[in-house]
């Protein structure tokens, strides 16, 4: 019998190899997706894809409701559906403070299908296209002088009226605000350590350019100049000692958020 | 009743069972990590118990999804980490060639198994610092064990995933775990055989399979797609050495896994192990009685191998193929001199595990064709192929209901044992096992 294991042991081998030799990208498959999607996402977004999953009931972050193809996170200009890049970014990063994980484990077909899977809950992606992602200028640097600058573009943009004065989360319309679905919303805490779209200064910059889509936080593309943008950015990554040490690091370079 | 008739009737047995459970009404329930993440079994599992890539990843983090609601302070007020498991079954079991008054007999005989509960208490206890307790028993004669308790320290030095400590009573990380696999009827007989000499005893008894107290490292890359762990532990049946150690014990273990995006396998892993168990084979005595804690003169008993699992068709619903082979040596003086030489055997073990791709993913299929050849009997004499074994298991699980707070499911599943010359009289024996259950946690 171990005669015909060490025998196998080159089957193997050129099972491994053939596999490895077909490696071209491909589109999700929509089939395997709904599996993915049942494993892994039914719990909290449901099986209609309305946000409303068992385990939604019991959460304060309510989960995405993707019928609408509303997304918080994407690239691409307020009102656009994402770029399924966008989709798998926040499938690798999470949303930190919240209940979605970093799906970083498990493996990039996966993520294809299940990203293939969830596009078909809302009818805008079979009738329209994303809109180019916008374009962030390179980041000028993190310093105290833009720190500053920052904390001036904080104000005269009036963040605290819904961030607070120091960033906690706690302004004024903290507990007035709702999603486009009519849940309260709380302002996210800018002082916890990590920002929940990605710590990075051009993920932060690109929170301020696209709007968070079906919360209130809007976007201030057509009103903030790419200087306050980025001094801005800058000055929420102060607000927590751990920002300013992310700020040079790439997505790819973190496991998770709270990695660092 | 002949074989034939006998193996017959159990297949329509089970084919009853199957669909009278398949039909029954879903029922809930609190798993401790689903209650507190709001994720179903199925996202750690790739059936329940068997891990899947995302709940190893989970595992080797330490239990933490790394969110912000991990320890007990950031965790949601109703979160308590405790969860039940219970398993209430039919087995029955009949065994060959047993030696009675009445001469050579099988006996075979069933019932409703006296069913134990685990209470599985495992969380975060702050960042980076996580436990398992598991009691378990609470069955008819009223025993509990800790079957379980562990510490685990991730990230120790410089926040890297590659260094994490774990002390306590743990199972080491196997290439199949014992304490995560779907067969109830049987165990992996790479990880218990020992060599033996007829009517003798061998001091090392060890079931690698069992969980030993010791201290594990463990580390792996970000997606746990690479690992290794080390652990030095006291092999947990030893009478006890005069040394640091009752059975001063060493296993390691690399693991490489490779992923494919396209094509019909997803994911191959290839891995190493290894473990050398020391134990003590003399004795100061107390009216010839060995006493504990005196045992010196350590001998060896050696196991190593290596594994390959293949992951056929998607991650989500695969068929999971896992070889593993492994060769074992026990020193001659473990047998208490009564052997002429080493005990040495090769073994392995091929199992499967099939999720078939059906709607939310209720049903599994699985299988395992377990062998041992010795390689040298400890006495010369001894036939070549005696205690040679060769068993296999076949059972399916259907996931009656699951979600973030339990988890129900039909177990049904057979197997079968033979052992070369262990019965009476130097005939083979036979083990053959029947189980229905249902298995539920909460």
């Amino acid at each position: 019998m171990f005669h015909r294991v060490r025998q196998l042991i080159p089957v193997f081998a050129a099972v491994l190899f053939a596999a490895g030799s077909a490696t071209a990208a491909g589109t999700g498959d929509v089939k395997t997706g709904k599996l993915v999607y049942q494993r892994y996402c039914l719990s909290c977004h449901g099986a209609e894809g309305n946000g409303q999953g068992e385990a939604a009931e019991y959460m304060s972050v309510k989960p995405r409701d993707y019928r609408q193809g509303t997304y918080k996170w994407r690239s691409t200009p307020s009102g656009s559906l994402p770029l399924d890049s966008d989709l798998e970014h926040t499938l690798l990063n999470g949303l930190h403070g919240t209940y979605m994980p970093t799906w970083r484990a498990l493996d990039e077909r996966s993520r294809r299908d299940v990203i293939a899977y969830i596009k078909t809950f809302s009818p805008r992606f079979a009738t329209e296209k994303p809109q180019d992602p916008i374009v962030i200028p390179p980041d000028p640097g993190y310093s105290d002088a833009s720190v500053t600058r920052g904390a001036a573009v904080y104000k005269k943009y009036n963040c605290a009226q819904c961030h607070g004065p120091g960033g906690q989360g706690d302004g004024p319309s903290a507990h007035e605000l709702k999603d486009d679905w009519g849940n309260p919303i709380v302002p996210y805490d800018l002082t916890k350590g990590h920002v929940k779209c990605g710590d990075k200064s051009t993920d932060i910059y690109r929170v301020f350019m696209t709007g968070l889509a079906g919360t209130p936080m809007p976007t201030f593309a057509d009103s903030m100049s790419s200087t306050d943008a980025w001094d801005l950015a800058h000055f929420i990554q102060s607000l927590s000692p751990g920002y300013a040490k992310n700020m040079m690091t790439t997505a790819a370079d973190r496991t998770t958020r709270g990695a660092q | 009743m002949t074989r034939r008739g006998s193996l017959r009737a159990m297949l329509q047995l089970a084919v009853f069972a199957i669909v009278m459970f398949v039909f029954v009404s879903p029922a809930s329930a609190i798993p401790a990590f689903a209650r507190k993440y709001s994720l179903r079994c199925t996202a750690c599992h790739e059936s329940w118990p068997v891990l899947n890539d995302f709940g190893r990843n989970f595992r080797d983090n330490g239990y933490q999804l790394r969110l912000g609601k991990d320890d007990t302070v950031t965790a949601e007020p109703g979160y308590w980490p405790v969860a039940v498991h219970v398993l209430p079954a039919y087995q029955y079991t009949k065994v060959t060639n047993q030696p009675t008054d009445q001469g050579t007999k099988t006996i075979g005989s069933g019932g409703v198994t006296d069913a134990s509960i685990d209470l599985l208490m495992a969380g975060v206890l702050t960042p980076n610092i996580s436990f398992l307790v598991v009691p378990t028993g609470f069955a008819s004669d009223g025993n509990v064990h800790l079957e379980s308790y562990w510490a685990y320290f991730s990230r120790v030095i410089q926040n890297s995933d590659w260094f994490n400590i774990r002390a306590g009573q743990f199972e080491i990380d196997l290439p199949a775990s014992s304490h995560r696999n779907l067969e109830l009827t049987d165990s992996y007989l790479l990880y218990s055989y020992h060599p033996s000499v007829p009517g003798g005893a061998n001091i090392a008894g060890y079931d690698m399979g069992e969980n030993q107290r010791g201290v594990e490292i463990v580390g792996h890359d970000r997606d746990s797609q690479a690992r290794y762990t080390l652990t030095v532990f006291s092999a947990h049946d030893s009478q006890g050495s005069a040394h640091g150690l009752n059975s001063p014990s060493f296993y390691g273990h690399l693991q490489k896994y490779f992923r494919f995006s396209d094509g019909p396998v997803s994911q191959a892993e290839v891995g190493l192990w290894g473990a050398v168990a020391n134990y003590p084979t003399q004795f100061l005595t107390s009216g010839g009685t060995p006493i504990p804690g005196s045992g010196s003169r350590l001998q060896s008993s050696t196991r190593y191998g290596m594994e390959a699992n293949v992951w056929l068709g998607p991650l989500v619903a695969p068929l999971h193929l896992d070889l593993v082979y492994g060769h074992g040596s026990d020193k001659k003086e473990l047998f208490q001199s009564t052997a002429d030489r080493a005990g040495t055997f090769n073994g392995g073990f091929l199992e499967a595990i099939w999720v078939p791709p059906t709607n939310l993913l209720h049903w599994s299929v699985f299988g395992r064709y377990d062998m041992i050849r010795n390689q040298n009997q400890p006495l010369v004499a001894t036939p070549s192929n005696y205690n040679d074994q060769d068993q296999w298991t076949l059972g399916m699980k259907y996931t009656i209901a699951y979600s973030i707070r339990d988890e129900v499911a039909f177990h049904a599943e057979i197997s079968s044992r033979k052992a070369k010359g262990v019965g009476d009289a130097g005939l083979d024996q036979r083990t053959d096992n029947i189980l229905f259950g249902v298995d539920f946690v909460y």
